[in-house]
């Protein structure tokens, strides 16, 4: 039984009236920028635009299931990327992406936006595409990761790395300890890339919270929570006879969604004295739970997931790591109403300087049900090579 | 479907937030706040603005290439009236996320300190490669180790500090003349002090000091790292050493932040004849006029004994 999915485009309208508000934001922004800005302080130098290539190339045995690599060489997460000052008051950032997906090389522009830079009260607003800074991860530009693969979290609910089209506001309370509320209404297009209801041009919200602080000289941690709001319905992923998904599909979209996502991300670091050159340990947890599916006769019905990791620095040069992440969504499907996926990685990475990292990962992939092709065994070796301005990497 | 308990219960619990958070606002000091990148330069906003709350960033056990954006440090960003950095690509890694994160228009416009002094070893011409290392085209970031940059680092500080408080103008003028002074007097005093080090040859991790030996007429002749922020390689120790057994330097200098162990293996192996010698990378972060004075002398004095006729 094949759902009808007469996935109705959206006006082009409303696309229009999402260029006008953004167009109309970043004025009234920039306004309110003018006034604050005292005649005395100097302006920002205007030339600072700064170029980064980040290459990825990689290797892998056998593919993941819920996997961005595919077997033999692949060209991975691989950028170039352009960032600097707009005028007085905007910085802006261009990054274009390719990586290698089912044997094809696959172009698209992960990153196209302005932020202000001089907003009062640590307000700040961004528009354009950009990642959605849910999650520790989501943010996080793919070459720092410390894992050839993002955890299943991301793989199965977040389309691996999800970057969308709209508007930010986020502001930084004037506490000692952080504290960040961020709001982000999205189109929604690269979550749920067919959506068979017209949700209109706002397709998501997502809301986050984040904070951390020192412990002390050593420690540090950061928590964070968010929640994403999707209001563009995904056609539901039948799996026919053959077991073949649908493979029209944009890989960028959620393999399992919902209207609903909650997530809530712990960070801890530590490094002996606070010289994370020399060494440093970093654990981190994340879990995520997407309910409002829309299917099943259930209201209960929910897709979870979860990811602990350890990576220790115990060089200047060397890093090793483990995660490992569990997985249970509900699937439209009456053998396997429940898929589960369980992953464990482990890693090691050598980073001669900061600007190259050479990784070796086992992967195994158990207790797997409703899924087709899960990697008892996975071997993947990857190269990133991140040369010039690759974006300074966030905690 | 939420009750309507529940979203009164929601909006009780965003109001309780709302009132903390404002009350933490209103509770911040209205001092004048500076964000120093590293400890020296804390110690001279404080020399000029002793009132000023001043956060500092990195310390003496911290390699300041590498310092992870931590959300402390984006909240103490986010306080700052004047972010004070060293610039020239040291801070490249982690200053542009904190100013990104912290959401603070003051905190974009910093003052470097590598803007006011003469950069040795700018190598404008090294687009470089991925395979070169960290490489500073402006040249060798670590300028606070002689004296004499911190004087002009000093005066073009007052000089912003006049800008951003001008009802303070006089106040900071007198506290640099009052800084100056002596610190002129001090350099001529470590000048002739340090004569006998002129001319003496020295192997050193990175060029954390080349400011330093710049200074003092001092060479340096073998680095430890094989290229500018790659740490040492057992391969690179081994055929340093061919070089330095046939003519010994004075001392195998290393960093407080710099793991002792390559430098403690070359001194070894040179025989126990050539000292291995750690000095501090800078000043403590409480540090003030008297504590540059005496890391400054502290080097020096641990180097004199050292050097070879």
């Amino acid at each position: 039984m094949r759902h009808a999915s007469p996935s109705r485009p959206i006006a082009p309208a409303s696309y229009r009236i999402l260029k006008v508000a953004i167009a109309c934001t970043l004025l009234v922004s920039a306004a309110a920028q003018a006034q604050m800005k005292s005649p005395a302080t100097p302006t920002h130098s205007a030339n600072d635009w700064q170029f980064g290539v980040v290459l990825d190339a990689g290797a892998t045995s056998r593919a993941l299931e819920l996997g961005a690599r595919d077997q033999g060489l692949q060209l991975g997460h691989s950028d170039l990327s352009a960032s600097g000052s707009v005028g007085k008051f905007f910085k802006a950032k261009l990054t274009g992406v390719s990586e290698t997906h089912d044997g094809k090389l696959e172009t698209s522009m992960e990153e196209a936006w302005l932020e202000t830079t001089s907003l009062p009260m640590g307000l700040q607003l961004r528009a354009g595409r950009f990642a959605s800074q849910v999650g520790y991860q989501n943010a996080q530009h793919p070459h720092a990761d410390d894992f050839v693969e993002r955890p299943l979290l991301y793989r199965a609910l977040l389309g691996g790395h999800w970057s969308d089209d709209g508007l930010r506001l986020n502001w930084t309370a004037p506490t000692s300890q952080y504290l960040m509320f961020g709001v982000e209404a999205f189109q929604g297009k690269r979550l749920v890339a067919e959506a068979t209801n017209a949700p209109g041009t706002l397709g998501a919200v997502a809301l986050v919270a984040k904070m951390g602080d020192d412990f002390n000289r050593s420690n540090s941690w950061q928590l964070g929570l968010s929640h994403i709001r999707n209001r563009r319905q995904a056609a539901v992923d039948h799996h026919d006879e053959d077991g073949h998904e649908d493979d029209h599909h944009d890989h960028h979209g959620a393999k399992f969604s919902g209207r609903n996502t909650s997530m809530l991300d712990a960070t801890w670091k530590w490094s002996p004295n606070g010289n994370n050159r020399a060494e440093q340990l970093k654990l981190g947890f994340e879990t995520a739970r997407t309910t409002g599916l829309n299917f099943g006769p259930s209201l209960g019905d929910s897709h979870q997931s979860h990811a602990l990791s350890a990576v220790w620095r115990f060089n200047p040069s060397w890093e090793v790591g483990a995660r490992t992440d569990w997985l249970k969504v509900s699937m439209p499907d009456v053998d396997h109403p429940t898929g589960k996926l369980r992953e464990y990685a482990l890693m090691v990475a050598y980073k001669p300087t900061h600007m190259q990292t050479v990784r070796l990962q086992y992967t195994t992939q158990r207790d797997a049900t409703g899924f087709e092709a899960p990697a008892k065994n996975s071997v993947q070796l990857q190269y990133v090579l991140a040369f010039g301005a690759h974006g300074a990497h966030s905690y | 479907m939420r009750t309507r308990t529940e979203t009164k219960r929601l909006r009780a619990a965003a109001c309780g937030c709302l009132v903390l958070l404002v009350s933490a606002w209103a509770g911040q000091a209205n001092a004048f706040t500076v964000f120093a990148c590293e400890p020296e330069w804390a110690a001279l906003s404080r020399v000029l603005l002793p009132e000023a709350k001043v956060h500092v960033a990195t310390h003496a056990g911290q390699d300041p290439h590498h310092i992870e954006a931590r959300p402390a440090l984006i909240a103490q960003m986010r306080q700052a009236d004047l972010v004070v950095c060293t610039g020239a690509g040291l801070e490249s890694g982690w200053l542009p996320v904190l100013q990104q994160r912290a959401g603070n228009s003051k905190a974009n416009d910093a003052f470097f300190a590598s803007d006011h002094v003469i950069m040795i070893d700018p190598q404008p011409a090294a687009i470089g490669t991925p395979w070169a290392g960290d490489v500073h085209a402006e040249g060798n970031p670590h300028v606070h180790v002689d004296p004499r940059n911190l004087l002009l680092v000093a005066q073009a500080l007052a000089e912003r500090l006049q800008t951003d408080l001008p009802a303070q103008k006089v106040a900071i003028g007198q506290r640099l003349r009052a800084f100056e002074g002596p610190w002129q007097q001090r350099i001529a005093h470590w000048s002739e002090l340090a004569a006998p080090l002129r001319g003496q040859r020295v192997a050193a991790q990175h060029a954390s000091f080349g400011y330093l030996w710049h200074w003092l007429g001092m060479s340096l002749v073998a680095d430890l790292e094989p290229k500018p922020g790659m740490s040492p390689t057992p391969g690179h120790l081994q055929r340093l050493l061919d070089g330095l057994r046939a003519k010994p330097p004075m001392a195998v200098v290393v960093a407080s932040y710099q793991d002792p162990r390559p430098g403690r293996w070359l001194t070894s192996q040179l025989g126990g004849h050539v000292p291995l010698v750690v000095l501090p990378a800078t000043v403590s972060e409480q540090a003030d006029a008297k504590a540059l004075t005496e890391w400054m002398d502290g080097m020096i004095r641990s180097l004199l004994p050292l050097a070879k006729r």
